[in-house]
């Protein structure tokens, strides 16, 4: 591994020059000499992100809370013809780009299924929001990576059928920048695609639709057509990811810059240094240990805007007021600490388990939300039987994001690595 | 004392799936598992009976029903989240006008009202649930019944 990359160190100097000269024409320039894997070009990998109070609606940011944001360059494939979109979500939760098409002002074409009809895609999110739209393909540009045609949701836009009963499941649409308090989400998580294997498969749940005049049914939808983590498709730093926040205080604060640095040890600003990763289930899944019992629904998600776990019971933690505006939250009078032990088999391959003790703080939520600043490292919320590691997790850590199926020191993803 | 009973049905469904609704009766079920291109168990306990109905994307949903034939509780897991509208009947009105009344990007969904408990969770591809009334549990069960 070791060796490897020092020798590509040394090829990537040569690689550049080729790669800048075929710049513009979209040429990939590939080797084939002698079995050894041609090494990268060195490009920049490094994307800013920001926590702030989100995106603007008539000249004034919307006001939000512990979201975390990046601008996402999308053009027409293979084409100059690009755009970019500020405030899209950065969400380890979820698989998939998806751009409000209010934000969106190049033509871009629909994807069409064998039989000519439009394929819809729906996502949905456990507090029953939703976005349901076309797919169309775009090349991705972030930092100066390059995922070429990716298939992306357009979300809600007014010439599209309107989402069938079982993507809207009895919810809510979140498919304005209000109602979302963004203008898209970028699916930078643990998974490939959006959907499968489940998707791929004779019997498919409410995730893709073809949409024929007479209506919307679920359909499968080969691998390659379905949403898919920009990462993976890009042409190098693709085995992954890492996203770095710096700590903030307890009472939080107005903004945070940080940075989402592409690949895992493919370049020197990207190793794993001392971060221990963690293999997670086939649905994304680890274990959390808190006061002694565990909990196997734990995730780490971005696109969470605190840390959602447990009851009042459990942790001890008074829910806010029900009728208040941080309902579903945890209201203390004084922050509280807490320690939960996260822990995964090794995705190294010996299957040894590897464990790391997480301490946490919980504020009062209706303090935090009512003060101006809008990047908490202790806002909280119940989810009874469940832990959710949401954004606040990010703060004071680099976190590294392993994709299915791809390699790095640490093994093969999908796991997680702090 | 649990008796099991194992019915398969595979019918080409075109249908939205449907489900008995919370509170309501349990008659429809058998219905609701043929539109549902299903597979149903029924666990009958001294207390209650458990009407499983699973797909073979992952999805599971139990309904728990009363001696009286009432739906007292329902519990989900799967890749998509099931039609509220449908499962909860007339309490999803309630339980949509609790939670939309909050911060976005919750990611979850807890509603604790004097007699209808939602609790809603997980992520994409994995989501987990349970609701319940708490004036219909029968006697001498709790909500821990329903998971």
């Amino acid at each position: 591994m070791r060796r490897a990359a020092r020798r590509g160190l040394a090829a990537a100097v040569t690689v550049l020059s080729v790669s800048l000269a075929a710049c513009g024409g979209g040429a990939a320039s590939t080797s084939s000499s002698g079995g050894t894997t041609p090494s990268p070009p060195v490009v920049n990998n490094v994307q800013p992100i920001v926590v702030d109070s989100g995106p603007s609606l008539n000249g004034q940011p919307i006001g939000t809370n512990d979201e975390l944001f990046t601008t996402v360059t999308i053009c027409v494939p293979g084409t100059t013809t690009c755009q970019n979109i500020d405030h899209v979500l950065v969400d380890t939760g979820s698989s998939g780009l998806r751009i409000l098409s209010s934000q969106i002002t190049m033509t871009l074409p629909y994807t069409t299924d064998a039989g000519n009809n439009l394929i819809g895609n729906c996502v949905q999110y456990a507090d029953t929001t939703y976005q349901w739209g076309p797919l169309a393909k775009v090349d991705v540009r972030m930092a100066n990576e390059v995922a070429g045609s990716v298939p992306i949701q357009i979300v809600g836009p007014s010439n599209f059928v309107a989402a069938p009963a079982a993507c809207s499941a009895g919810g809510t649409a979140a498919q304005t920048v209000l109602e979302l308090g963004a203008n898209g989400i970028l699916g930078v998580g643990l998974f490939r695609q959006d959907c499968r294997p489940a998707c791929a498969s004779s019997s498919p749940p409410s995730v893709y639709f073809s949409c024929p005049a007479a209506g919307c049914t679920p359909t499968s939808i080969a691998l390659t057509a379905q949403l898919q983590n920009p990462v993976w498709m890009f042409a190098q730093d693709n085995n992954g990811l890492a996203i770095t926040l710096p700590q903030i205080g307890p009472t939080g604060a107005v903004s945070v810059t940080g940075s989402m640095i592409f690949g895992i040890g493919t370049q020197s600003n990207n190793g794993l240094n001392s971060a221990q990763a963690q293999a997670v289930n086939s649905l994304g899944n680890f274990t959390t240990t808190f006061n002694g019992v565990p909990y196997s629904n734990s995730y780490i998600d971005s696109g969470s805007s605190g840390f959602f776990f447990l009851d009042s019971t459990a942790t001890g933690l008074p829910d806010c007021t029900s009728t208040s505006i941080v309902a579903g939250f945890y209201c203390p009078a004084s922050p509280l600490n807490f320690t939960a032990i996260t822990s995964g088999p090794n995705p190294n391959g010996s299957k040894t388990t590897v464990s790391a003790n997480i301490a946490f703080s919980i504020g009062n939520a209706l303090t935090l939300i009512e003060s101006p600043n809008t990047a908490f490292n202790n806002l909280g919320g119940s989810s009874s039987g469940v832990f959710d590691w949401g954004l606040p997790f990010f703060f004071g850590r680099t976190v590294f994001i392993g994709v299915e199926s791809q390699s790095s020191a640490a093994g093969i993803g999908p796991y997680w690595a702090y | 004392m649990t008796k099991t009973f194992l019915i398969l049905a595979a019918l080409a469904a075109t249908a939205m799936p449907g489900w008995a609704v919370l509170g309501g009766s349990a008659e429809s079920v058998v219905t609701d598992q043929l539109k549902f291109q299903a597979k149903r168990s029924v666990v009958e306990t001294q207390e209650y009976t458990i009407h499983e109905i699973s797909r073979d994307d992952g999805t599971l949903i139990r309904e728990y029903v009363t001696p009286a034939g009432k739906v007292f509780g329902v519990s989900w897991s799967g890749p998509v989240l099931p039609d509220l509208a449908q499962l909860l009947g007339p309490y999803n009105s309630e339980f949509q006008a609790t939670v939309h009344a909050k911060a976005r990007h919750r990611r979850t969904a807890e509603v604790a009202n004097p007699d209808l408990v939602v609790e809603s969770g997980g992520h994409m591809r994995a989501f987990v649930g349970r609701a319940y009334l708490k004036s219909m549990l029968p006697s001498g069960v709790t909500q821990e019944a329903v998971k």
